[in-house]
C-alpha cells in the first residue's frame, strides 16, 4: 500500500466520523492557537523594543567619567575617543544634559516643565499617552557628530559644523518635535530662540525618527558643546557618546575605554561608566526568549493534554475496527501496512487540527497584538511552520503505541471480533 | 501436490487441564484443481483447519507444505504475501470493510500487491462483473442485501485470481436461492482451474463438491471422492 492509499484511506475515516475528529482535534486546535498567539505576541513586542533600540542607534558606547578632585578630564578623554581610529570608531560626541529655559513667542519650556509636573502629580506615572500637553525638550551639549552617533539625519538646515564649535557659535538644531512644538508647522531655520536669556539661531532639524510615543527622542534641542560655556558654565562635561563601527568593535571599544580609563581614575579619586545600548538590546532579546519559552512551555502543556487525547481516541479506534483490521490482514496486508494506516490517519487528524489552529492563532495574534501592543502581529513565517510540523510529529508520536497495537493483533483473533 | 497437512495438530492451552485439540493429527492432501468440501458439526475443528490452510493460524504441531513450502518457517509478512496472492477467502459473514463501497472493497487486496490505480480499477471492474454486479460499485455494503453483500465478497476473492479459493459457511446467511448462485459460482471457478475448499456443515451443499472430507473432534474421520450434485 503506497502513502497516498494510506492517506486517502485516513480522509476517509475521518471523515466518516466527523463529530468524533472534531472532539479529538480539538485538543490539538487549542495547543497549537495558544502556542502561535503567545509566541507571536512576545516576538512582535521583542521586535518594537528592537526597531527603538535600532532607532537610537546601535554600536553606541555611552562613556562617563569626572573626577572628584575637579580635575578636568574632558579633553584627555575627547582625546582618547577621538585616537580610537575610523576602523573601530564611527563618530564621537560630548553627550551632556542641562537645563535651560528655551523661550520662542509665546512658548516657554519653563511653562512645559510645569505641564509635566502636573501630569505627573495627576496621574502619578507620567502616562502621557492621552495627554495634548507640550512636554518640555531634552538639552544637550554635542559635537559635529552628534547626528551620527545617535543615528540623526538632518532633514532641513545644517548640521552643527567644526566651526561652530570653534568659535563658540550661538546655534542649535532642533529635533522634529522640538521643532514641532515651538514653531508648529512653520520653518525653525534661521529663527532665534532665547535660551537662558540669550538668542540663538535655529540652525537645523533633525528627521523625525520615533513618531509614536510622545516621551518622544525626537524631543530634543542640541548645542555645540563649547557653548555651555556661556548657556550652562556650571555644568561639568561628563558624558560621551562614541559610535562603534560594528557589534565587535563595540566590545573593543569599550574594553579599551574601560583600560584607559582604569589607568586614570581610581576607586578613591573619582568614577567612571563604560556600558553600550548593545547590552541592554541583548538582554532585552533575552529576555524575549525566556518569556516565549516559558509561556509557549505552557501552551505546550495543552498539545502534550490535546496529543494524549489523540492517542486515547486512536486506541478506541483501533478496537472499534478490530474486525476491519483482521479483514485486512486476511486478504494480504502486512504489519507494515497496517501500522502505516494508523500512523498517517494519527498524523492527519493532528495536522489538520493544527490548520486550524494555525488560523485561529493568527486570529489571536491580531487581536492580542492590537490590545496589548497596539500593533499588527502577524506570525512569522517559522512559527507557522514550526506550529505544523509540530501538530504532525505530535499524531505520529502518539500514533505510534495505537497503531503498533493494530499492527499486532492476530488475524484470526482480529476477524473474531465482534 | 498443492496443499499437503502432515499430523497437524492445532492445541489451545496445551498442557493445562483445560486444553482443547481443535485439529488432532491431521494429515491432508489436496491436489491443483480439486473442489474439496470439509463437513463437520460446530466445534469439530473445521473453521480451525480453514484458518490453518488459509495461513491465517499457524499448527501447534506438524508441518504444512503449501506448494511445497513449509509454512511454519514463513515470517509473518511472508504470509501476508500468500494470503493476498495465493488465496481468496470467502467467509460467512462477508467480512466487507463497512467504510468503504462496493469497488474499494474489492480493490483492497489489489492495493496491498501495489497495483496502479488504473488495472486495479480494471482488475476489480472485471471481478464485479462476474459476480454480475456492475453498476453497483459506489454503493456501501450496508446498503446491499445479504447476497450482493456475499457477492462483492466474492468478486473480492476472485479479482487477485488466486489459484486457491476457501469459502467458510458462505452460504450460512443466505436464502436457499442465493445460497444455490453461490455455489453455483464455486463450482465455476473450480472449472476454470481453481482449487476450491468448501468448508460447511450441512451435507447438502457438500454435495456439491467432488471430494468429501468429514471432520470431527478435531480428526478426519471420512474423505472420499463423490458424485457431485451439478447446480
Amino acid at each position: 500500500m503506497n502513502i497516498r492509499q494510506a492517506i486517502k484511506m485516513a480522509f476517509k475515516s475521518i471523515r466518516g466520523n466527523k463529530g468524533r475528529s472534531v472532539l479529538t482535534m480539538l485538543g490539538i486546535i487549542i495547543g497549537i492557537a495558544s502556542v502561535m498567539t503567545i509566541v507571536s505576541v512576545i516576538t512582535g513586542s521583542n521586535q518594537k523594543t528592537m526597531e527603538q533600540f535600532e532607532a537610537m542607534g546601535t554600536n553606541k558606547v555611552n562613556v562617563s567619567a569626572s573626577r572628584y578632585d575637579g580635575r578636568n578630564v574632558f579633553d584627555d578623554l575627547y582625546n582618547y575617543c577621538n585616537s580610537l581610529g575610523g576602523d573601530l570608531v564611527l563618530g564621537v560626541t560630548p553627550s551632556s544634559q542641562f537645563s535651560a529655559t528655551v523661550v520662542y513667542g509665546t512658548k516657554n519650556s519653563a511653562v512645559m516643565d510645569k505641564n509635566q509636573q502636573n501630569m505627573w502629580n495627576s496621574n502619578g506615572n507620567g502616562d502621557t499617552a492621552n495627554s495634548t500637553a507640550d512636554l518640555p525638550p531634552t538639552m544637550y551639549f554635542g559635537s559635529d557628530q552628534y547626528a551620527i552617533c545617535n543615528n540623526f539625519k538632518i532633514g532641513k538646515g545644517r548640521d552643527i559644523s567644526q566651526m561652530d564649535i570653534q568659535r563658540y557659535a550661538q546655534v542649535c538644531v532642533l529635533g522634529a518635535r522640538a521643532a514641532k512644538i515651538f514653531f508648529n508647522y512653520a520653518n525653525p531655520v534661521g529663527q532665534t530662540m532665547q535660551v537662558n536669556g540669550l538668542p540663538i539661531t535655529v540652525i537645523g532639524v533633525y528627521e523625525e525618527k520615533d513618531p509614536d510615543s510622545q516621551w518622544s527622542m525626537d524631543n530634543i534641542i542640541v548645542f555645540p558643546y563649547t557653548s555651555s560655556r556661556y548657556l550652562a558654565p556650571d555644568t561639568q562635561m561628563t558624558d560621551f557618546i562614541v559610535k562603534a563601527s560594528s557589534s565587535s568593535a563595540t566590545t573593543e571599544v569599550i574594553s579599551r575605554l574601560t583600560g584607559y580609563l582604569g589607568g586614570i581614575i581610581t576607586d578613591q579619586n573619582g568614577y567612571f561608566s563604560v556600558y553600550s545600548d548593545n547590552e541592554w538590546q541583548q538582554s532585552s532579546n533575552e529576555y524575549a526568549t525566556q518569556m516565549s519559552l516559558i509561556l509557549g512551555g505552557i501552551a505546550a502543556i495543552s498539545l502534550l493534554v490535546g496529543g494524549i487525547g489523540i492517542m486515547n481516541i486512536m486506541l478506541v479506534t483501533v478496537t472499534e475496527r478490530t474486525r476491519e483490521i483482521g479483514i485486512r490482514r486476511a486478504i494480504g496486508a502486512e504489519r507494515r501496512s497496517i501500522v502505516i494506516q494508523f500512523l498517517i490517519e494519527a498524523a492527519m487528524l493532528c495536522g489538520i487540527g493544527g490548520m486550524i489552529g494555525i488560523i485561529i492563532g493568527y486570529v489571536g495574534s491580531l487581536i492580542a497584538g492590537k490590545l496589548l501592543l497596539q500593533m499588527i502581529v502577524w506570525p512569522a513565517p517559522w512559527i507557522t511552520a514550526c506550529a505544523f510540523a509540530l501538530s504532525v510529529l505530535l499524531g505520529i508520536l502518539f500514533g505510534i503505541y495505537p497503531a503498533a497495537k493494530a499492527s499486532r493483533l492476530q488475524p484470526v483473533e482480529a476477524l473474531r471480533a465482534e | 501436490m498443492l496443499i499437503e497437512l502432515k499430523d497437524v495438530y492445532k492445541i489451545y492451552s496445551e498442557g493445562l487441564e483445560s486444553e482443547v485439540r481443535a485439529l488432532d493429527g491431521v494429515s491432508l492432501t489436496i491436489d491443483r484443481g480439486e473442489f474439496v468440501a470439509v463437513v463437520g458439526q460446530s466445534g469439530s475443528g473445521k473453521s480451525t483447519m480453514m484458518n490453518v490452510l488459509g495461513c491465517l493460524d499457524i499448527p501447534t504441531h506438524g508441518t504444512y507444505l503449501l506448494d511445497g513450502v513449509d509454512v511454519k518457517e514463513l515470517t509473518d509478512r511472508e504470509l501476508s504475501h500468500i494470503r493476498n496472492k495465493q488465496i481468496g477467502f470467502i467467509f460467512q459473514q462477508y467480512n466487507l470493510v463497512q467504510s468503504l463501497n462496493v469497488l474499494e472493497n474489492v480493490e483492497l487486496p489489489l492495493i496491498y500487491q501495489g497495483i496502479g490505480a488504473d488495472e486495479r480499477r480494471e482488475l476489480a471492474l472485471d471481478a464485479l462483473d462476474r459476480v454480475g454486479l456492475l453498476g453497483r460499485e459506489k454503493h456501501k455494503p450496508s446498503e446491499m442485501s445479504g447476497g450482493q453483500q456475499q457477492r462483492v465478497a466474492i468478486a473480492r476473492a476472485i479479482s487477485t485470481r488466486p489459484p486457491i479459493i476457501m469459502a467458510d459457511e458462505p452460504t450460512g446467511a443466505l436464502d436457499s436461492h442465493t445460497g444455490h448462485d453461490v455455489l453455483h459460482f464455486l463450482q465455476d471457478l473450480n472449472k476454470g482451474g481453481s482449487t476450491v475448499i468448501l468448508i460447511t456443515h450441512d451435507n447438502g451443499i457438500a454435495a456439491t463438491a467432488r471430494r468429501c472430507v468429514r471432520i470431527a473432534d478435531g480428526k478426519i474421520v471420512d474423505d472420499q471422492a463423490q458424485e457431485v450434485d451439478w447446480l
